[in-house]
């Protein structure tokens, strides 16, 4: 038997708490800033810019124009409902707007933030009411199945308002990456610093900006997400965001009943390790795996520099959805990055010990939450370029 | 018409092994593919000039070689030797189409296999016992090279092992043929089943039993078999084809043509105990089988056990069960050569066969996806599920051997769940899960390994995709492979049989004539035979 040659397998190196802490706290970037962690990281999120532009649009829409509709058919089409849009569906040739969804419903089940306070508040379920209220009116079938299951109207109500709230801040993210990709084509952009600090600047330009939702029933606009419930972009919706897709995530559709009965997941959601920041990317597009649709959403838009650098590497295409979602989830920790450097309770450089104690809490916090995540791929061994030619 | 399947590959090896040094590896082998793809095209001419309503030797070519010996140049072909030879034929070019890279004196290498499958060709063709033992002795030779020279690590071992069991296996051969003329008083070799007119039974049974013997090392049949692990395990893949497609169906075609052919009266008494052989024979291999941690082990030893059907088949010697030995021959052919194709394409690109270290082969763009594919199919069909070749053939030796032994069939069907217990385990532990190819440690870094494997070009799989899809074809459409068999194995069954109840009839004068439900017609089968 042969000995296995020792590059068909590594295990990449994962930075100690102390080490992710001590990062943190001197202003580095958690990503290893090279020339190709650069490019993978800008050419990555261009591609991601395009992608939640088309899954902005859809979520704003399936919101707005397929409200309460009970069989929601063509949600995908965006209303357009020629021929050649359904063919091109049928055939594939589209966007996976189930990725979206999925974030969606993530967002949803774990429910933190602002919006998730907002939506079971006593003001939500007296919007609730009214808008059914008004939908009953015209729809039979509702208006049989609502006094059945007197919650699942309300619920549905809260779901498209997730929805909406995603897709507005998707809109922003999807404007963001593209300027950066901007930034960078320009000159710019130089370096992961650069990238983490525009994505920080980015986040905080629109922090303030409202989240609102309305529906219309006819012809009448009803308020489902108020601008009174004073909802805001980065606490209400960024935040939760983040929380739900990077960290806590989901255990795959399918396998969580059985993981569960293992006791292979925590009763504890908030516990839960399953988000972008800790997925495998080796898996992507196996069944069942939701960074698989994703990635091919990406793939189909990815920019040639990028592509050629694949082309380069392992196998090529045959493996560059792979090598992606390696990519795309060191572009990730760079927007945690930003977001973690937008958040310490006090500058960096303060001499006050308790400014200092306060960032350091702060920092070994996040340093927790990541320690068990996808680190490896931060470059800290200095192995994270290496591929077989 | 026949003559030119023995000189196609004999005159090929010729010219290869005499071809100029300088000769390039890759056009050696285009050679040998030009002359194995004229091979295949000429035993398919043969196959259209053969007439599947007849039952005898067809298309004979014969002449008197060395009388004084009594050794004939007699060929001829019948229906269970003709897919055997279309299996060669197609094997053997695959076998050749999936060797790639052989830098060390490739012309002696494609020679070889050229002249094993040549030889193999005189085996099956034969039609003087002589004659059938030349060629069976000419294939020990080239094999036996191809192991120790382009084998693994410890291909020597293997490689004396299978030529000491191998020799053995021809000398019991030739010593139960030479005896025969011993005994008879005559140096006739013909295929004429030897009654008791013309050998007492004691004499019928010693020959028989080193006959049994013989072939059973070359089938392998349990505890004839250690040599069969060891000698795929070492041998290439190329070598692993035809060693489990081919070569081990000279002895399992031994078994039909002259254990039960020539000794039909031995072979009725010594039936119940073959079946039992062959039950214990398949249980072995398939529990041997779930213990392996090399794939090549598990699907040799699954051959072992496969291998027992046909044994069990060949006891009951009922006509679905010699037909459906026949088709096992063929399936487990084509399932064996596909498996060994696939574990030899898992092997070059992980450098390992090992299941406590492959995992998740199957990974869509980093693994082996298509292979795995394969696999499952190939799985599938040696598992017996329906649709594929392992199916109908299994079918029909359970359903043709139920009735005479319902014990050792029962035993032998339990050895069929069993395959589906190792083969799952096989592709569960390989191409389930996350990819990785190191043993099982600590799950954070199990889940940080970052594998690069080289990509399955198309045309690696490509053998393997024609043997899948002609596994798929056995199993939807076994119609054409039956109408060859079928004459030539319902004659072989009545012979048999016939020959059974005269006997049976002298020692059991109660005996009746029964009425034969599978072929509708009054078998002359005594109602007094069962199990043991």
């Amino acid at each position: 038997m042969p000995v296995i040659p020792e590059l068909l397998t590594r295990a990449g190196g994962m930075p100690s708490l102390e080490a992710l802490t001590e990062r943190l706290l001197a202003g580095d970037t958690l990503l290893l800033d090279t020339p190709d962690n650069l490019v993978e990281v800008v050419d990555s999120l261009a591609s991601y810019g395009v992608v939640l532009d088309a899954y902005s649009t859809n979520l704003m829409y399936q919101a707005e124009a397929q409200f309460l509709n009970p069989f929601p058919l063509f949600k995908y089409l965006d209303g357009d409902l020629s021929f050649a849009k359904i063919w091109r569906h049928l055939c594939h040739d589209r966007i996976n707007y189930e990725y979206a969804e999925y974030c969606m419903k993530a967002m949803l089940w774990h429910g933190t933030g602002g919006l998730d306070r907002y939506l079971d508040s006593p003001d939500f379920d007296a919007s609730c009411a009214q808008i059914i209220r008004r939908k009953l009116r015209r729809d039979p079938l509702l208006a049989l199945l609502h006094p059945l299951f007197p919650a699942f109207l309300p619920e549905l109500i809260r779901m498209a308002a997730t929805t909406h709230a995603l897709g507005q801040f998707w809109r922003v993210m999807s404007d963001l990456f593209l300027n950066l990709a901007e930034a960078e084509v320009q000159g710019r952009i130089s370096g992961i610093a650069a990238v983490v600090e525009f994505i920080s600047a980015g986040l905080q330009r629109a922090a303030p900006e409202a989240i609102t939702y309305a529906v219309v029933i006819d012809g009448e606009s009803h308020w489902v997400l108020p601008p009174e419930a004073g909802l805001t972009f980065l606490t209400d919706v960024a935040v939760p965001y983040v929380e739900a897709v990077f960290l806590r995530g989901m255990p795959f559709f399918g396998t969580v009943s059985f993981n569960a009965q293992a006791q292979q997941i925590s009763p504890d959601q908030s516990q839960f390790t399953y988000g972008a920041l800790f997925a495998d990317p080796l898996p992507t597009m196996g069944a069942g795996i939701p960074p698989s649709l994703l990635m091919q959403d990406m793939g189909r838009h990815l920019p040639e520099r990028l592509h050629q650098r694949y082309l380069r590497q392992g196998r090529g295409d045959g493996d560059g959805r792979v090598k992606l979602c390696a990519s795309f989830q060191k572009a990730m920790f760079c927007v945690t990055n930003g977001a973690i450097a937008g958040t310490f309770p006090a500058p960096l450089s303060s001499g006050d010990p308790a400014a200092q104690a306060a960032n350091h809490a702060h920092a070994t916090g996040w340093a927790h939450r990541l320690a068990a995540s996808r680190t490896d791929c931060l470059g800290w061994d200095g192995r994270a370029d290496q591929c077989l030619p | 018409m026949l003559t030119p399947l023995l000189l196609i590959p004999f005159v090929g090896a010729a010219l290869l092994l005499f071809s100029p040094a300088q000769t390039p590896p890759g056009r050696l082998r285009l050679g040998a593919i030009l002359v194995l793809t004229l091979q295949l095209g000429w035993c398919l001419a043969v196959l259209a000039r053969f007439d599947p309503t007849t039952t005898g030797m067809q298309l004979q070519e014969s002449f008197s070689w060395v009388p004084e010996i009594g050794l004939d140049y007699r060929l001829g072909v019948d229906g269970l030797s003709l897919p055997l030879l279309l299996v060669n034929a197609a094997l053997t070019l695959v076998s050749v189409i999936c060797t790639r890279d052989i830098s060390q004196r490739p012309r002696i290498y494609f020679a070889l296999l050229l002249t094993i499958s040549g030889a193999v060709n005189g085996a099956f063709l034969a039609g003087n016992l002589l004659l059938f033992f030349l060629f069976y002795e000419l294939e020990l030779i080239p094999l036996w090279l191809l192991i120790s020279i382009w084998g693994g690590a410890q291909r020597s071992y293997a490689a004396t092992k299978f030529l000491i069991f191998t020799a053995i296996s021809g000398m019991l051969i030739l010593g139960a043929f030479l005896g025969l003329a011993l005994f008879t008083g005559t140096v006739d070799f013909s295929l004429t089943p030897v009654l008791t007119e013309r050998l007492a039974m004691g004499q019928q049974l010693l020959l028989l039993g080193a006959l049994l013997v013989g072939f059973g090392i070359k089938i392998p049949l349990v505890p004839f078999h250690s040599w069969l692990p060891d000698a795929h395990t070492q041998a290439s893949t190329p070598v692993s084809v035809l060693l489990a497609g081919v070569l081990l169906k000279l002895g399992t075609y031994g078994l039909l043509r002259f254990c039960l052919g020539l000794f039909p009266e031995g072979w009725a008494v010594l039936a119940p105990w073959l079946a039992l052989w062959a039950a214990v024979s398949v249980l072995y291999g398939s529990l041997a089988a779930i213990a392996q941690s090399d794939m090549k082990r598990m699907v040799s030893y699954s051959s072992v056990g496969h291998m027992g059907y046909i044994l069990l088949a060949a006891a009951a010697a009922t006509p679905v069960s010699l037909l459906g030995a026949e088709f096992q021959m063929v399936s487990h052919g084509l399932i064996s050569a596909l498996l060994f194709l696939l574990v030899g394409i898992v092997y070059r690109k992980t450098g390992t066969r090992n299941l406590d270290v492959l995992r998740g082969l199957l990974n869509p763009e980093r693994g082996l996806p298509f292979t795995g594919c394969l696999m499952i199919l190939g799985v599938m069909a040696s598992a017996g599920l329906p649709g594929m070749a392992g199916f109908i053939s299994e079918f029909l030796v359970f359903r043709g051997s139920l009735d005479r032994f319902p014990v050792a069939t029962l035993a032998c069907m339990v050895g069929s769940g069993l395959t589906a217990v190792y083969f799952l385990l096989l592709v569960n532990r390989a191409f389930f899960g996350r990819l990785a190819i190191t043993r099982s440690l600590d799950p954070i870094q199990d889940a940080r390994l970052d594998i690069q494997l080289a990509p399955v070009a198309p045309r690696e799989t490509l053998p393997a995709t024609a043997l899948a899809l002609a596994v798929l074809g056995l199993g939807l459409l076994p119609i054409g492979l039956g109408r060859i068999s079928e004459s030539t194995t319902t004659a072989m069954a009545w012979a048999g049989g016939a020959v059974e109840s005269v006997e049976r009839s002298q020692l059991f004068p109660q005996a009746q004539p029964v009425h034969n439900a599978t072929s509708g017609t009054i078998n002359p089968r005594i109602t007094a035979r069962g199990e043991g």
